[in-house]
């Protein structure tokens, strides 16, 4: 932290000189502008290879954020999963069924206006499910009780109906028809041994509860032959109830729980897109370095043709921090060009439904590429700091010739 | 005072060099360009600056119009020690004190006449409408009024020459330096860009170095100093 602080500090400074340059310095943008339009070719492939960087930067950004999206959007503060200690994810939790009963009817559960706990039991278990790529991947199966769907309010059907309890019916996410084969209304799922007819389609608002096939939780115990429920998901007062909810599970010894706030749960899931992230990271890595050389190779170009007009601007009076700010400035120019080329055409991407496996429940998260402002503006932030080292040794060289040596051309 | 200084008499010197010289240096090879020069030149002068290639005329116009350093010597143009000038001071010094016209005009070729000649105000300090005031003067002087707005590509040679004549003197600095300003036009822009120094110097009393090879450029000056291997070999005061 303190050595990235240290390392940004020149940095920093460096850019607050350069703007302040820009301000106090005489010699005008538009002569660099116009210079960048006058060597098009080279000043538009070089923006290209900037924009393709700063692109797959934002789109990779964009992929982790809408991971993001996914699971901040299902956790909520006031709401808490009861888990068996240690199991981390629901996958890995059991809790039995007289245990439930005593949580269900925990006086520090909030109640609705027809007086029952507002609690869900639920058995989540993992299946397979073809793609329409052809390939298979492992599917979130939730059985949840009436009560399940009152405590996810972001899920809204929108085709069809509820499933019913001991029809073996299934409600599945709208995103998922798109990804899936024979999610369609109607169809009929084979899982574990049995014929599940979809009867519904719901949208999630983006959660991680639209990667889920839903159902009633006695008929998933029953075809998956688990005699034990998974979690409990329940509501408390207010979010400042969870911890003494918490507390008191604890402090049970009947029952030997572990509550955890739904929403750090689904913080933690999170997680699950660290190896796009890094591979993203990587590639991003690489390419920046190509985008670094070849906006430096523009710029030494640049002043290598140039060398003249240098020397006749130093022998006119000016100086040579002002020949610097004026080369560094040309050099962002040509990468913030890319870089707002390559965010605009990041906006490609939004929306783009797409999915990856989470390494901690073993079940596929759908997700969209979510392009905000704010990662348009880190892209293009991204091409700065491009701009500043691959602009940096061409115009310290430009400043730098010897006076004579510039006045007839290098 | 040395008595072998070349003393081009008149008024009070603008420009004096004592004892000045200059080398390079090839690895451990010194090589003089300029030994032992004396030179008084006096404000008001125009001179042209003669010798074969290689007797040290360039490296003397630029020693005296600032761009370069002497290995020995000093020297003192318009009022000011330009040895113990650093870089910066150096180039303000340029700025405020010099004009310079070059062999191939060196516009910058993105920027409109009126904005070349406006480059050297730019470091004055001086605000937009005085500067504009000042291009359209100096531009008027060379009588391109008319072509301020094109660029150096849609001008000819002589335009273009008369263009970095304006940018010159648009600072109205004491000296002008030029080499071989006409080195690169037809004998009619050549005479008409020697025509417009001549006024310059005439009119305006500004005092003009030249560097030429050209006998016919250097008969528009009132003196003409030769140089040798790097030293001075004779002045000729023309008759016109």
């Amino acid at each position: 932290m303190i050595l990235g602080a240290l390392l940004a500090l020149p940095f920093l400074a460096y850019l607050g000189w350069l703007v302040w340059a820009l301000v106090a310095y005489p010699i005008p943008l538009g002569y660099n502008l116009r210079s960048l339009w006058q060597r098009k070719l080279s000043s538009l492939s070089t923006a290209a290879a900037i924009a393709l960087v700063v692109g797959i930067f934002v789109v990779v950004l964009s992929l982790a954020q809408g991971l993001s999206v996914a699971f901040v959007s299902s956790g909520r503060q006031d709401q808490a999963l009861v888990l068996r200690p240690n199991a981390r994810f629901e996958l890995n939790s059991t809790v039995e069924r007289d245990r439930m009963r005593i949580l269900k009817v925990h006086p520090l559960l909030k109640r609705d206006s027809g007086g029952e706990s507002m609690a869900s039991a639920e058995c989540v278990v993992v299946k397979l499910f073809p793609q329409w790529d052809g390939t298979d991947t492992s599917v979130t199966v939730r059985g949840l009780e009436p009560m399940g769907r009152t405590l996810r309010p972001q899920v809204q059907l929108v085709q069809g109906r509820w499933f019913r309890p001991g029809l073996s019916e299934v409600v599945v996410p709208r995103k998922m028809q798109r990804r899936f084969q024979g999610m369609e209304l109607g169809r009929v799922l084979r899982m574990a041994g049995r014929e599940w007819e979809i009867v519904g389609t719901f949208e999630g608002g983006g959660s991680s509860f639209e990667s889920e096939v839903w159902s009633d939780v006695e008929d998933v115990m029953q075809a998956f032959r688990r005699d034990v429920y998974s979690v409990m998901l329940a509501r408390l007062e207010t979010p400042g109830r969870v911890e003494g909810f918490s507390q008191a599970i604890q402090a049970d010894k009947r029952l030997q729980l572990e509550v955890v706030r739904e929403a750090d749960y689904f913080k933690e899931l999170t997680k699950a897109g660290d190896p796009i992230k890094i591979l993203g990271n990587l590639i991003t890595l690489i390419l920046t370095g190509a985008a670094i050389f070849a906006a430096m190779n523009t710029m030494y170009a640049a002043v290598a043709g140039r060398t003249k007009e240098i020397g006749t601007l130093r022998a006119l009076g000016f100086r040579q921090r002002e020949i610097l700010a004026s080369f560094q400035w040309e050099g962002i120019f040509l990468c913030l060009t890319g870089g707002l080329l390559g965010s605009g055409l990041a906006l490609f991407a939004n929306g783009i439904q797409t999915g990856t496996t989470s390494f901690d429940t073993f079940s596929d998260v759908s997700f969209a590429f979510t392009i905000t402002p704010g990662l348009m503006a880190q892209g293009v932030a991204f091409s700065l700091i491009m701009g500043l080292l691959g602009g940096f040794l061409p115009a310290w060289r430009a400043s730098r010739i010897p006076l004579t040596e510039a006045m007839k051309g290098g | 005072m040395n008595s072998d200084r070349f003393d081009l008499g008149g008024g009070e010197p603008i420009i004096t060099l004592r004892d000045v010289a200059k080398s390079y240096w090839r690895e451990a090879l010194e090589i003089p360009v300029l030994q032992g020069i004396d030179l008084e030149i006096p404000a008001g002068a125009y001179v042209a600056l003669m010798g074969p290639s290689g007797s040290g005329k360039t490296t003397l116009l630029n020693l005296i119009a600032g761009i370069d350093r002497p290995t020995g010597g000093s020297l003192e143009v318009c009022g000011h020690e330009l040895n113990g000038l650093d870089d910066d001071q150096l180039a303000s010094w340029r700025n405020l004190h010099v004009g310079f016209i070059f062999q191939n005009y060196n516009l910058v070729p993105v920027l409109n006449a009126f904005e070349n000649v406006e480059l050297p105000l730019l470091l004055t300090g001086a605000g937009r409408g005085e500067r504009r005031d000042r291009v359209e003067q100096a531009l008027a002087l060379v009588n391109l009024t008319d072509r301020m707005r094109n660029y150096p590509r849609q001008l000819s040679g002589g335009q273009e020459q008369r263009v970095a004549v304006a940018r010159a003197i648009v600072t109205d600095p004491d000296l002008l330096v030029a080499d071989e300003p006409t080195g690169a036009l037809d004998a009619k822009n050549a005479e008409e860009v020697l025509a417009l120094m001549e006024r310059l110097n005439a009119e305006l009393g500004k005092t003009i170095v030249m560097v030429t090879h050209d006998p016919k450029a250097a008969h528009h000056a009132r003196h003409q100093i030769h140089l040798e291997k790097g030293v001075l070999d004779r002045t000729v005061e023309v008759n016109r």
